[in-house]
């Protein structure tokens, strides 16, 4: 019952902290030696400003496509699919989740690379895209406001 | 006392000076309030310190360091607690040696602004009953560093819907950051009307309704908040996170491109009105601690260089409406947002920060 009453009051707080900020975009980054994995959840809220309409799972990965990629330090885009699209609710806001596999040309490992995201703060001057690396604990990478829409990612 | 009856004390305080029937037309410049010179500030705060019990005085000391002074938010205290001396918690002789502190450091505008904002705050508790914070008792007075004339140290008032964070004898004079906000908009307390930031958005709203008549002073995208408020780190499964300045220190936009129309291409009147908005934010802490900023920002050098811009509507009628002056230091910020106890509602959300001073720069990454 403790237990319950613990989620429940999270849940509410969660909502409450979101609801009162425009909801951020989000994207976990899983940094693998021959491929990097990005789980992006983009609030729809603040994606319809970008993105009119309610796009569906194919829309929007193509223009995650449009947005969205991975260069190496000469600049060179890395082969980026999306593996799925679904929708989630979180902290009183609608998502949608994205699983990404940016991956080097063949032969190639991990180095450093520079993230871009600007599927959202292109158009919309006060959010912000909140970028974590995946672990026990998601640790912070950093964050994209417009203009900005490249982040400097070093492998650790 | 009660939580809700503590904030309305210290209206009451307020509105027995102004003896306004309708408190935004009320001269906020010419009744209660201090200039904010650092030795009258230290003396109210020697009092306060005296009318403190140990844990009390505990609570309102601490660090003067980035960990402290970042810890400013615009959500309730529910969903990011504050550090602090609790304002809801002190009895009648602290509570006024606390609103002592706030004549001395803030001006009769920034003073009526905090007493109405904790009212707002109560006010909030009846209309959402969720259990997040609403309180004008849930409002804070912090002390960080040891108040000196001489040395840095650092005062914070902060709560849901206001930040001041003043410091005394830092590298540069230090009222920023500064955010405020209110809901609702407009309220009515014992049959008086209250409207805390009617002088601002009166300001930025002339301000906008002049720059609606030049194209390039409109701003590009969408605006949901301020721009270079706080930042909520979501994180699935979990709370977020943050919710304060973590953000600090700010990138601002640079070059020509889509940062308004320089003062310099407007008329008289509208850079009258550009002064008049700009002033309306730095009048909130007293003189002392702002004359130098609005010198520096009104030089005619910075004055050259700075921009203004706006996005949706004019008069501030519609969710989006945003007013922003950009220029050398300054960044000043007012946004039309929907409410959230009641999202029928429109509420504004504000924020001053200084591109070289937030802190007193005396605070690193």
């Amino acid at each position: 019952m403790k237990r319950l009453a613990g989620a429940a009051l999270l849940c509410l707080l969660a909502s409450m902290a979101e609801a009162h900020r425009a909801p951020n975009s989000f994207v976990r980054l899983d940094i693998a030696a021959h491929a990097v994995r990005a789980q992006m959840l983009v609030p729809q809220s603040e994606l319809a400003y970008a993105l009119p309409g309610e796009p569906g799972p194919r829309i929007f990965a193509d223009y995650l496509l449009q947005h969205v990629a991975i260069e190496d330090a000469d600049g060179a885009r890395w082969k980026i699919e999306v593996r799925s699209v679904r929708s989630t609710r979180y902290s009183d806001h609608d998502y949608i989740v994205a699983e990404l596999v940016i991956t080097p040309p063949a032969g190639v490992r991990v180095g450093d690379f520079v993230l871009v995201d600007d599927a959202v703060t292109h158009e919309v001057r006060s959010h912000v895209v909140i970028i974590t690396q995946r672990g026990k604990e998601d640790r912070l990478l950093g964050q994209l406001q417009y203009p900005a829409r490249r982040l400097t990612v070093g492998r650790q | 006392m009660t939580t809700r009856t503590m904030a309305n004390a210290f209206l009451g305080l307020v509105f027995f000076a102004s003896g306004a029937a309708h408190a935004a037309d009320a001269p906020c410049a010419a009744a209660t309030g201090g200039r904010g010179e650092v030795r009258a500030v230290i003396a109210a705060t020697e009092a306060l310190q005296k009318a403190l019990s140990p844990a009390q005085l505990s609570a309102l000391a601490r660090p003067i360091a980035r960990e402290s002074a970042i810890r400013w938010s615009n959500l309730p205290v529910g969903i990011v607690p504050r550090a602090g001396l609790r304002l809801g918690d002190l009895d009648a002789t602290q509570s006024a040696a606390a609103h002592r502190v706030a004549e001395a450091a803030l001006s009769a505008c920034g003073l009526k602004m905090l007493d109405e904002i904790r009212a707002a705050d109560d006010l909030l508790m009846a209309v959402d009953e969720r259990k997040i914070g609403w309180s004008g008792g849930n409002y804070y007075l912090s002390v960080l560093g040891k108040p000196s004339a001489k040395t840095p140290w650092m005062l914070q008032f902060g709560g849901h819907h206001i930040a001041y964070n003043f410091t005394f004898n830092g590298a540069r004079a230090g009222a920023t950051p500064l955010f405020f906000g209110t809901e609702p908009i407009r309220f009515s307390v014992d049959g008086v009307t209250h409207e805390p930031l009617a002088v601002q958005s009166t300001a930025m709203a002339n301000l906008a309704g002049a720059l609606s008549a030049h194209p390039q002073a409109r701003l590009s995208g969408t605006f949901t908040d301020v721009v270079k408020g706080v930042v909520v780190i979501p994180a699935p499964g979990k709370m977020p996170t943050g919710g304060t300045d973590t953000g600090f220190p700010q990138t601002y936009p640079t070059g020509t491109e889509d940062r308004g129309i320089l003062y310099g291409a407007l008329g008289p009147d509208t850079q009258a009105r550009v002064r008049a908005a700009l002033e309306s934010y730095a009048s909130l802490p007293g003189d002392a601690i702002t004359r130098s900023l609005v010198a520096a920002y009104e030089a005619p050098a910075a004055l050259a260089q700075t921009y203004v811009g706006y996005a949706g509507t004019p008069d501030l009628s519609t969710k989006g409406t945003y007013v922003r002056i950009d220029g050398p230091r300054i960044w000043m910020e007012f946004v039309v947002q929907p409410a959230v106890a009641n999202p029928s509602q429109l509420h504004y959300h504000a924020l001053w920060r200084d591109k070289t001073a937030d802190y007193g720069a005396e605070i690193g990454k």
